[in-house]
């Protein structure tokens, strides 16, 4: 037995003696601060004020604004996308009457449920410029929000199962070191000093032939990035409709209008639809408009938190199977798709079963740990896994950001950035460029994969 | 995903012994005076419906026939064709 076999034998940290000792404790009887030779030792009125926070809850973001019946634009989805869109159009662009429709909460799709990496390693350069002024913007957005959006940029290992995915590597290693961007390639012994965790012999199905190793990526906390760019956004005096279904999108003589909500109609000029998975079928329903997107369900799961074991985000295309350790300790790890259309966020034994068998093949000292919670996002996934950013293409005033397939929180301070600039300027700018409906027409692929991944139904 | 298909040939299955084939676009459009926007239209654009949707599938681990069924994306379960007209199109995936 190793060490870290060891380690995580007993070192499942959980909070039930904490959740008793709760459970004990009766409000009307307790004293003041504690005390012990006339010193405080616990400050328990801050304990209990803890508590209270829970029920005197008001948002970050500020009250509930009224639906004015007029924006100067709407933006459909409260998700990261539309946040960052909304607080950089406010910011930069000095529109301050800006509405967030969200259906449900803010963060209630793929921005709460995705497994928070970040990176810019991807394959094509169009691509890569994207998520690597995204990887640029987290600590300046950390600043600026003046909100902890909890980035450890810890590192991407990309594992490398064959001399095919090697030599595929290297392309990915030339287009980031092109554009500025760490990415190098690891042999399997440099690979083990990194994550001791990883068995790098020959007796695994697919042994581990070296890595990418992309230094700057890392994880950041999704929950974070939406409460503050929330927050941030509501300072700029956009306004963030929770609980507001959009019904109608509204359009005369090929022009926006506005929408048709629940809570009534307003007039605007701009519609940018962000709804991640649920824009698709929102785009088709409402404008009769059908883009390139299958919506697939995908799964992601946490394991009990461990001590410190994985310093990286660890990744492997072969087992399709991604891991990282949260700063709680959890395993957070993913992700699976079941290859065809569903808007059900069900999760699957079959998927439990292939996470455990791909985890415990790679870190044999993960055997016998425990799932701790498993949970299910939308992926809208494009036949060349490359988003579609679009505007004024179909109608005028009408903007879509949709089709990131599982790569949606990487890119979304930079996406947002600019299509800012895009729908107060009415130009698409050159980095959004590629990302046009019309490539699909023209046969222009972005080959984001070097093939058509099995796992999606374009195969 | 608990998605039982039911196979012409071999009656109910497994969903995992499926590939999907795509939403169900009728024919493949013919070819005289075909613009790139129609055949662009007819291979990768979709409806991306929240509800009931007729789709291709193919019984690949089994007897490799292709055919056609309802399915309600929202709840991912088939809807048997007798069941459609019961069944509203319900993005909650509730009849």
């Amino acid at each position: 037995m190793n060490s870290i076999q060891e380690m995580t034998h007993f070192v499942s940290l959980n909070d039930r003696d904490l959740t008793f000792f709760i459970s004990k404790i009766r409000i009307k009887k307790l004293p003041g601060p504690w005390q012990y030779m006339g010193k405080q030792v616990f400050a328990f009125h801050r304990y209990l004020k803890g508590i209270i926070m829970f029920r005197r809850y008001s948002p970050l973001w500020g009250k509930k604004p009224e639906l004015r019946p007029s924006y100067d634009a709407v933006i459909i989805g409260g998700g990261l996308h539309g946040l960052s869109t909304a607080y950089f159009l406010a910011r930069d662009h000095g529109m301050k009457d800006i509405a967030i429709l969200e259906k449900r909460y803010i963060g209630f799709g793929g921005s709460g449920r995705n497994t928070a990496i970040v990176r810019a390693n991807q394959r094509t350069q169009e691509n890569v410029l994207l998520y690597k002024e995204a990887l640029d913007l987290w600590p300046v957005l950390t600043r600026e929000l003046d909100y902890n959006l909890m980035f450890n940029n810890c590192g991407n290992l990309n594992l490398l199962h064959s001399e095919a995915a090697i030599n595929s590597a290297r392309m990915n290693v030339a287009t980031a070191q092109f554009h500025g961007v760490e990415s190098h390639l690891l042999d399997p012994v440099q690979v083990k000093e990194m994550v001791p965790a990883l068995d790098i012999s020959e007796d695994i199905t697919f042994p581990v032939y070296g890595a990418m190793y992309h230094p700057p990526g890392g994880t950041l906390r999704h929950d974070a990035v939406v409460w503050g760019l929330a927050r941030g956004a509501a300072k700029h005096g956009v306004h963030i409709h929770q609980n507001t279904e959009v019904t109608a999108i509204l359009r005369e003589n090929n022009k926006i209008t506005g929408v048709n909500t629940s809570s009534g109609r307003i007039k605007s000029p701009l519609v940018l639809v962000a709804a991640g998975g649920y824009s698709a079928a929102i785009i088709y329903e409402m404008l009769g408009i059908k883009i390139p997107l299958s919506v697939l369900t995908i799964q992601a799961m946490v394991t009990q938190p461990l001590k410190p074991l994985l310093n990286h985000v660890v990744s492997s295309g072969a087992y399709h199977v991604y891991a990282n350790q949260t700063l709680k300790g959890e395993i957070a790890t993913g992700s699976h798709m079941d290859p065809w259309p569903n808007y059900s966020t069900q999760t699957t034994a079959h998927y439990i079963k292939h996470q455990a068998e791909a985890l415990s093949e790679l870190m044999p000292c993960l055997r016998g740990v425990k799932f701790m919670r498993i949970w299910a996002g939308l992926a809208d996934m494009t036949p060349d896994m490359a988003p579609l950013i679009d505007g004024n293409h179909q109608i005028a005033g009408f903007y879509l950001n949709c089709g990131w397939g599982y790569f949606g929180f990487k890119s979304c301070a930079a996406t947002g950035k600019h299509l800012a600039e895009f729908m107060a300027t009415g130009s698409c700018p050159d980095i959004l460029k590629p990302f046009h409906l019309r490539r699909f027409e023209k046969h222009r692929f972005m080959g984001e994969t070097a093939e058509i991944v099995n796992y999606s139904p374009n195969n | 995903m608990a998605l039982t298909l039911t196979c012409p040939v071999c009656g109910k299955r497994n969903g995992y012994e499926f590939r999907y084939g795509g939403e169900d676009k009728g024919p493949r459009p013919a070819e005289g005076g075909l613009t790139p926007e129609q055949w662009c239209s007819h291979v990768h654009m979709n409806k991306s419906v929240a509800g009931i949707q007729k789709e291709w599938w193919v019984h690949r681990d089994g007897c490799g026939m292709w055919f056609t069924v309802y399915r309600n994306t929202a709840g991912n379960t088939e809807v048997p064709e007798h069941d459609l007209s019961l069944k509203s199109q319900n993005r909650d995936g509730e009849a």
